[in-house]
């Protein structure tokens, strides 16, 4: 997969190629907002990398250009302005992900699959999060690559828990998932389902654990070893 | 001592002082000039009359004279009628003729001199006010006397004069104050442009700093205000700006190596080392961005219109740092309020204040620790936890920079609560830390309720 990488900062650009390139990306870069207009227009790419400090113009002036003329490659913005005083949704005005620096590179790639997972992409048919996968296409588990089958509903709590894995799933995205609009969630029914889940993936040697974050949501992590 | 605040009130009490004064002074200096009008008309009188009765004069051949006066001007001066009185006297002073029984001079000629033509005498408490005429006849000069009683003066003359005061004089207590109306209605019009820019002014916060008062159609006087407060404007606006670029210079400057830093220790082979630095390099950014923090906050202000809701800070701030506290087998939850919580603030700075709370349970507890974030609908976020607490002695510097309880070993609180601390000034609220019973600590971010 091409992504193209927008930095004007020649280290971090040759840093940031080679991480790319061991995580199964191409990169290609350029230092400015004009030369990335001008390469846009002739090449498509799975994904832009944009850094909002340029030297000729603001990284978001790109981002406006390219909303105006109906590309709708995903751009990953990197920037180093997180400010208080920055409204960080503003500045995510049509970039679909937001990335402050410094960053780790894991972070970066898993945000660019992320981005290239979204739906109309064949990609990332396979979640994995520890020794936990799911086939989202064929409704497969596999544990420690042994393929085991969960209930729907358990394995729909999974797929949004290996989605944001290692960070939180709001309870919200669980009710709407799981229940729809036809409403009537029990104020324990989600709870249920993540707890039968917990069970199966204990009974079946997962490594990963689910925590109950109380009033937010629930958290996919790693077990500590030891 | 200023008891009237606005420019109307200070203007109607001022105008209402002149009103007072000019109702008093009008009338009375048009008193004394009636007064004075009526005088002259009645020495004009005495003195036409004086040289009426002075063509009456008719020298004789033995070198005397006759006074010859018609019948019909007689009652005039009779005594009886007592309105006039003469006498011709000649240059010796010898009286030849007089209105008086006793036929005696109205004036003493010697009189003539102090006041010139008008002279005044008192007899049996009556004032004689007159005039004495020279008037030459047949080469000899003979005096002509005439003068008024005043206590029997021409009551025409001062009917007008006591009858103004009553029939005349009070109207000009309804024009003025039918003036100060007017008055009012202009200063009104005059200031509508001052208070169009008030309300202009009003509107400038740390989020607008562009706006500028309207310095087109007000008032001249007014204008060198304006047109100052513009310039001092245009001066915050520049300190605000520079401070605006120098955090995000700084911000670039500093956190650009960071993640060239951390780019190149990501692409060093697996181990203890690359863990070790990435761990340095998370620090290291941690605490860049918490002096950014501090740097941006110092002329942070909240405008008075922000409003944010609290509630759905927590969730964020609690969704961002659960993984920490999971990572170092802590437990963390939200409780309280479950719907929005309507603070005045700025949604990002509160989220930074309250991720800073929390992060500072996380990391100041030991594992096993459950940590909750409280949110209350009195705009409150309590953060508890069940961990060693801090001692009372430590409670209040805690939240100064950098404070560090042993300066040569102890690990230092960082910037955290420094942070929350100064969101909590610049919010008009307050942040505190207390003990709970049974160990541990609470701390509670205090804020307003948002303007409804």
């Amino acid at each position: 997969m091409r992504v193209l990488l927008v930095e004007d900062n020649a280290e971090l650009v040759s840093l940031l190629t080679k991480g790319l390139g061991q995580s199964g990306f191409s990169a290609d870069s350029v230092g400015t907002v004009e030369d990335a207009i001008n390469v846009l227009a002739t090449m498509k790419y799975g994904a832009v990398v944009l850094d909002l400090g340029l030297p000729d113009e603001d990284g978001l002036v790109l981002l406006r250009d390219m909303r105006r003329k109906h590309d709708t490659t995903p751009v990953l913005v990197l920037t180093a302005r997180d400010r208080v005083s920055d409204r960080v949704t503003g500045l995510r005005e049509g970039a679909d992900d937001y990335l402050p620096k410094p960053f780790a590179m894991e972070e970066l790639v898993a945000r660019l699959h992320a981005l290239l997972r979204r739906p109309g992409n064949l990609l990332g048919r396979l979640l994995t999060f520890g020794n936990v996968s799911l086939d989202t296409e064929g409704r497969q588990v596999f544990v420690d690559n042994a393929a085991r089958t969960f209930p729907a509903r358990e394995t729909a709590v999974l797929e949004i828990l290996l989605r944001r894995g290692g960070h939180v799933a709001p309870k919200r995205v669980f009710e709407d998932q799981l229940f729809g609009l036809s409403g009537d969630v029990g104020s324990n029914a989600v709870e249920v389902y993540v707890h039968r889940l917990r069970k199966m993936l204990g009974d079946a040697g997962a490594n990963v654990r689910i925590h109950t974050v109380r009033g937010v949501g629930y958290l996919m992590a790693e077990e500590k070893r030891g | 001592m200023i008891r009237f605040r606005s420019i109307i009130s200070r203007i109607v009490a001022l105008h209402v002082v002149a009103i007072g004064v000019t109702s008093v002074v009008v009338p009375l200096a048009f008193y004394l000039l009636l007064n004075e009008a009526a005088n002259t008309l009645h020495r004009d009188a005495l003195r036409s009359q004086a040289f009426t009765i002075g063509s009456f004069l008719r020298p004789q051949s033995d070198g005397k004279v006759t006074l010859d006066i018609p019948p019909e001007m007689r009652p005039l001066y009779s005594g009886g009628y007592g309105l006039y009185a003469y006498a011709v006297l000649d240059p010796d002073g010898h009286v030849l003729f007089s209105s008086r029984p006793d036929g005696s001079a109205l004036f003493a000629l010697d009189e003539q001199a102090i006041r010139d033509w008008y002279v005044r005498r008192r007899s049996t408490g009556a004032v004689l006010f007159g005039v004495s005429v020279a008037r030459a006849v047949a080469d000899r000069i003979y005096f002509v006397q005439v003068a008024q009683d005043l206590t029997h003066r021409d009551v025409i003359i001062d009917d007008v004069v006591s009858s103004f005061f009553p029939r005349v004089a009070w109207i000009t207590f309804p024009i003025l104050l039918l003036l100060l109306v007017i008055d009012i209605v202009i200063f009104r019009r005059a200031l509508h442009s001052v208070r169009e820019a008030s309300m202009t002014a009003a509107s400038i916060g740390p989020q607008r700093t562009d706006v500028r008062l309207p310095e087109r159609g007000v008032p001249t006087e007014v204008a060198p205000l304006v047109h100052a407060v513009n310039q001092a404007l245009d001066r915050l606006e520049a300190g605000f700006r520079a401070q605006r670029d120098f955090t995000a210079d700084m911000a670039h400057e500093l956190r650009t190596p960071l993640a060239i830093a951390r780019a190149r220790v990501d692409s060093l082979e697996p181990g203890p080392l690359r863990d070790q630095l990435r761990t340095d390099l998370v620090n290291m950014g941690r605490t860049v961005n918490q002096v950014l923090d501090i740097a941006e906050l110092e002329s942070f202000l909240v405008a008075t219109d922000a409003r944010a809701d609290l509630h759905e800070v927590c969730v964020e701030a609690v969704t961002l740092m659960a993984p920490l506290a999971v990572e170092r087998g802590q437990t963390i939850a939200l409780s309280g309020a479950s719907g929005p919580v309507w603070v005045r603030g700025h949604t990002e700075a509160l989220f930074r204040a309250v991720r800073n709370l929390v992060e500072n349970a996380i990391r100041h507890t030991p594992a096993g620790v459950s940590i909750e974030v409280e949110v209350t609908a009195d705009c409150r976020v309590r953060v508890l936890d069940d961990g060693p607490g801090v001692p009372e002695a430590d409670r209040a510097s805690i939240f100064r920079r950098f404070w560090r309880r042993d300066r040569a070993t102890g690990e230092s609180r960082g910037l955290g609560l420094a942070i929350v601390s100064r969101v909590a000034e610049a919010h008009d609220g307050s942040v505190t830390v207390e003990g709970r019973q049974g160990g541990g600590s609470v701390f509670t971010l205090r804020l307003r309720p948002a303007a409804s």
